[in-house]
């Protein structure tokens, strides 16, 4: 059994990760109602298997691997039930993001934009790109091969930088 | 480190970006940048995608967490996030369970009720009320204070920022504690100014901070040398506002922000350590 106070900081440390594994969930899931839900799953099981967590490496590292195997799971279970997969956010509407000064209506543009690329590359540039995990790290996580995780690198920057102009465009 | 060659320009060059390849790849490809315009064009190319989605990325780290979420990691509760979200569960939920809950909400109002009026018609002096009411906390008043003084906007303090000397030397004498006015620009709060707050019948400081999202943060504090004293943080959520609580030196403090703030803690240590 884990002490109270290591309880606590688990909790207090997963508490802190929250907007970084929403981030994350979003890359997956590509739109808001599914990522919370999945971070929702995601945060229960980390809880009830601290006691597993060795506190070596990143410990988003840990739950972002368990986020991503919930996610394929869920997946699979849609598949099952309904013959069907994720909404596609190019199919949306609109994010469930509160969106109401322009700044905000701007970031949401560009989260759409972020996530309408094909599946795995926004969460593969978001793992290597700007939370700085390395190859190895990042194929661990995504349960991917490296040699995939390198092509799906350089296809998702050359997206965003076709994307600067588009989004130039827009803004204009 | 890893071997590339083989593999197409653009996903050698990301390697290179990102310092995945050996000495050798990485001198090959620097001579090769050297001496090729299109493979230089094409690294600014990556390089470009590679700031855009960075900036991208940053703004969704700025979407609020779903703030049940926050609740039941923190305290374990059993709050569902999901039928909170969900209003069409949550109402069937509701409906479900409506009777006993409005029976239990009868026969406590029976109960406070009674216990109420027995109260009233056996007292005799007129300190029984002041007890009822003691049994409010501080807490519960400064959490009222917050909700309604946070949206003042343009007047959110009673002194502000710019007579910092004169709040410290002012609130120190009319709360009996001496302390410094953290700096929390470390921790992306700005200080705003103060306010004289009363709680439990006593005077309280507060002094206000803005994050950069325009959220307000407090910290106040009273003399209270009647409470055991002790530096361990109580972490606790009222709503939509979350607090964290210490006492020390015959004085209680307690930091407050949205329960959303995922930093409050790690705020509280900062302020322990310097007011």
């Amino acid at each position: 059994m884990r002490p109270a106070a290591e309880t606590k900081d688990f909790r207090r440390d997963l508490v802190s990760l929250l907007p970084k594994l929403r981030r994350f969930a979003m890359t997956l899931t590509r739109n808001a109602n599914d990522a919370d839900d999945l971070v929702q799953e995601a945060c229960e099981r980390a809880i009830t298997r601290s006691h597993l967590w060795n506190g070596e490496g990143r410990l988003e590292s840990w739950i972002y691997a368990m986020t991503r195997n919930l996610w394929v799971d869920e997946i699979r279970k849609r598949k099952v039930r309904t013959g069907s997969g994720t909404v596609d956010v190019s199919d949306q509407d609109e994010l469930s993001v509160e969106a109401s000064a322009e700044k905000a209506v701007y970031a949401n543009q560009l989260q759409k934009m972020i996530l309408s690329m094909p599946e795995g590359l926004a969460s593969t540039f978001l793992l290597v790109n700007v939370e700085g995990h390395s190859y190895r790290e990042t194929a661990d996580i995504l349960g991917i091969p490296i040699g995939t995780v390198m092509s799906r690198l350089s296809t998702a920057r050359l997206r965003l930088a076709a994307m600067i102009s588009e989004n130039t465009e827009r803004r204009a | 480190m890893h071997q590339t060659q083989g593999h197409a320009l653009e996903v050698r060059l990301c390697a290179y970006i990102d310092g995945e390849l050996g000495d050798a790849e990485k001198t090959e490809l620097e001579t090769l940048l050297a001496r090729d315009e299109e493979a230089k064009a094409l690294l600014e190319r990556l390089k470009a995608g590679s700031a855009f989605g960075d900036t991208a990325f940053e703004d969704f780290l700025h979407d609020p967490v779903p703030l049940a979420l926050v609740r039941q990691i923190k305290q374990g509760a059993s709050i569902n996030p999901k039928t909170e979200r969900v209003t069409v569960a949550a109402a069937n939920v509701r409906s479900a369970r409506v009777w006993p809950r409005m029976m239990a909400a009868s026969v406590a109002l029976v109960l406070v009720g009674g216990a109420t009026g027995y109260i009233i018609g056996t007292a005799h002096s007129v300190g029984e009320p002041t007890k009822v009411a003691a049994a409010r906390s501080w807490l519960d008043d400064i959490a009222d204070y917050h909700r309604i003084y946070a949206r003042q906007k343009d007047r959110l303090v009673e002194v502000p920022a710019s007579e910092a000397p004169v709040i410290e030397t002012w609130l120190a004498s009319s709360v009996g504690i001496p302390f410094t006015i953290p700096n929390l620009t470390g921790k992306g709060l700005t200080f705003e100014g103060a306010r004289l707050l009363v709680a439990n019948s006593k005077p309280v400081a507060q002094l206000l901070y803005r994050n950069a999202d325009g959220d307000v943060f407090a910290i106040c504090f009273l003399k209270d040398s009647d409470s055991p004293q002790s530096d361990a943080f109580t972490e606790s959520i009222r709503d939509d506002l979350g607090m964290v609580s210490w006492q020390r030196g015959g004085a209680s403090f307690v930091i407050v922000g949205p329960s959303s703030s995922v930093g409050l803690q790690d705020l509280a240590e900062a302020v322990s350590s310097t007011i």
